[in-house]
């Protein structure tokens, strides 16, 4: 079963997250005063039929959009105070993103694909091979490190991308429909490296729409017209994935 | 120091990205290459058309001389002043300004005319000039074959001739012309020597000449029916010495002609004296506007060249946008994403002039070999062309790039 942690540190605080676009006139309120917390170690699962405002609340939460008000806290600062730059610095240090799509650079092999998050940290090229390198092994793809996207397999593909998420040894990993484009074994195999991450102590947060991968998390969240309509622990009924 | 080998790695990164980037759309970036690779060709060679036309000016009034004045007894006819008066120069003249100026090499009068040479059976015109030993030293010109014009030639008016090579080549082909008798206007003249070579100025040959003492022209081939007395000059060139200033030494030539000819301040001095100093000030004017006029025609294509930059640019960061916001997703700033199409833009450019330096340094050396028209080509001029197409890829990238680093992230990766 988990580990249990003694003290529930907030690694992420909503405070009446709003967000709105103009659309052909109309105000759409994609997301509508959301508050909760995250806290470290926790295993999310966000769901909620498309339009829900699930992945505005996640672009938001992953420092890629700005709410339009409230107050988004991560890791201890306020984000609404940041510039262009310290977001960056965010996003590179402190959140690894895996997409749906994987998002891999096409004609780069996997090593580099791994190493492009260090680019932006600053790290030299030798230890920028050398911490790639160590990811890929780690995720089972030693003998895959210079094959381009196109000689891997899809679940092989999101491995890289789940490297790629790591490399820079995140606080939080987000995950936008990680299994969407995968099979059902697959899809298991992706979620137990999800579950791996969570027992070391990264706190993963991921968008879902299937219950079956959501069991995976420990905790659910469930988005509707903008707001959150059921926040709840997982019961864990038929012990789903490595847990 | 830790931020310096930063900076530059960070920059190799982005070189790296560009070639990548670049050898995806390989015909693409060829074709824009070509762009500037044609404008940095047709600049480059503009500088060396013009530098080349600068050198064979140079080169043309040094074999003049070096330091020295012509004298013409007209009046200055710069400026569209009337030239109908008619000034007088003689011997005499020649001999006050020797003795009055300071710092005179030589002078060498002179008398032109146009003769008809026969020789063996061959028979060719040209110019000949009426000089005194001080031609050879004013003109910095000695005879390579055979003997100069002596003092003693130009009292006895020998009958001998110094012919140009071009002149002795025509009438006497690969023979040696010194000592053989050639007839000059049907009068029987002995070659004394064959001069050495000058060149050409201009797709002028200055070896098509002859020489002849002026004693033995005036007496004997003068056609010039202006001259007024029995020591006239048509033209005087006085040699100075290096260091002499000229405009001062013109200035005094000018007071020392209208005191012996009683010239009035108030009247147009009826003598034109012109410097070697004068003419290269000239005609470096002229030929830097020239060079100037090449370089800027030049330039157009080069423009075309940086638009088809920057054309090309948005067009990558229009494809790229999906990758642009990836990037930032991954933590890259604003400034990250700006270096990384700067510097693509940049690596395109610099392929494209140092093609079309290396194409520009090709066609000079032809040009040089095959048409004898000097066209240098420096080594700032190489370092120059490759900056400034450095600077055409940062100019003309500049936009594209800030476009790039000015997306959305979020929107930037839901592009397709």
């Amino acid at each position: 079963m988990m580990k249990g942690r003694a003290v529930a540190t907030p690694l992420l605080e909503a405070k009446a997250l709003h967000k709105t676009f103009e659309l052909g006139g109309e105000t759409v309120r994609a997301v509508n005063g959301v508050s909760l917390t995250i806290n470290r170690g926790e295993f999310v699962a966000i769901m909620g039929a498309s339009g829900s405002g699930k992945s505005t609340f996640m672009n938001m939460i992953g420092c890629l959009d700005v709410p339009t008000s409230g107050q988004l806290i991560l890791d201890g600062s306020d984000t609404g105070t940041l510039d262009n730059d310290a977001l960056a610095s965010i996003r590179n240090h402190k959140i690894g993103f895996v997409f749906q799509q994987f998002n891999l650079l096409n004609r780069t092999t996997a090593v580099d694909n791994v190493a492009v998050p260090l680019i932006y940290a600053g790290v030299g090229s030798v230890e920028r091979r050398e911490r790639a390198k160590a990811k890929l092994v780690e995720l089972g793809l030693g003998e895959r490190l210079d094959h381009t996207p196109a000689k891997l397999s899809g679940g092989q593909q999101q491995r890289v991308a789940i490297a790629r998420a790591l490399v820079t040894e995140p606080l939080m990993v987000l995950a936008d429909e990680p299994t969407g484009a995968l099979d059902t074994h697959t899809s298991e195999e992706i979620m137990a490296i999800f579950q791996r991450l969570n027992d070391q102590g990264i706190t993963v947060v991921l968008v879902t729409h299937e219950p079956d991968i959501a069991n995976h998390a420990n905790r659910r969240i469930v988005f509707r017209d903008g707001q959150v309509i059921d926040d709840a622990p997982v019961k864990k009924t038929h012990g789903g994935g490595a847990g | 120091m830790n931020n310096i080998s930063a900076v530059i790695a960070s920059w190799a990164v982005n070189v790296s990205i560009a070639m990548v980037a670049l050898r995806t759309n390989l015909m693409r970036s060829i074709l824009t290459t070509l762009g500037v690779m044609i404008g940095v060709l047709s600049v480059v060679l503009a500088v060396a058309v013009g530098s080349g036309a600068q050198v064979s000016v140079m080169e043309s009034i040094n074999s003049l001389g070096s330091n020295m004045a012509l004298i013409f007894p007209q009046p200055d006819s710069e400026g569209g002043r009337n030239t109908d008066t008619r000034g007088r120069l003689t011997q005499r003249d020649a001999d006050a300004l020797e003795k009055q100026l300071s710092g005179v090499t030589a002078t060498a009068p002179q008398l032109r005319a146009t003769i008809q040479l026969v020789a063996q059976g061959r028979n060719t015109s040209t110019s000949a000039i009426g000089i005194t030993p001080g031609y050879g030293i004013v003109s910095n010109i000695t005879a390579e074959q055979g003997r100069f014009i002596t003092e003693s030639d130009v009292q006895t008016g020998a009958r001998i001739i110094i012919l140009g090579p071009t002149v002795a080549t025509r009438l006497f082909g690969d023979f040696d012309a010194v000592g053989q008798s050639v007839r000059v206007n049907r009068i029987p003249f002995t070659v004394a020597g064959v001069l050495e070579s000058k060149g050409s100025s201009f797709g002028n040959d200055n070896d098509d000449v002859a020489l002849i003492p002026i004693s033995t022209l005036r007496q004997r081939l003068s056609q010039n029916s202006s001259l007024q007395g029995p020591d006239d000059l048509q033209v005087l060139f006085v040699g100075f010495e290096e260091g002499v200033a000229l405009p001062e030494a013109k200035k005094q030539m000018t007071e020392i002609l209208r005191a012996r000819y009683r010239v009035p301040t108030n009247e147009i001095s009826p003598f034109t004296i012109r410097t070697t100093e004068e003419f290269m000030k000239e005609s470096s004017k002229v030929t830097g506007i020239f060079q100037m006029v090449l370089v800027a025609i030049a330039s157009i294509s080069l423009l075309v060249g940086g638009i088809g930059i920057m054309n090309i640019m948005l067009v990558s960061v229009t494809e790229r946008t999906r990758e642009i916001g990836l990037r930032m997703a991954l933590g890259a700033r604003r400034r990250d994403i700006r270096n990384q199409f700067l510097v693509e833009a940049a690596v395109l450019c610099m392929i494209g002039g140092a093609m079309g330096l290396t194409l520009a340094l090709i066609l000079a050396a032809l040009f040089q070999n095959l048409a004898n028209f000097p066209a240098p080509i420096g080594i700032g001029t190489s370092i120059g062309a490759i900056l400034f197409s450095a600077a055409i890829g940062l100019i003309f990238g500049g936009y594209p790039a800030v476009r790039a680093s000015k997306l959305s992230p979020i929107e930037a990766l839901r592009s397709e």
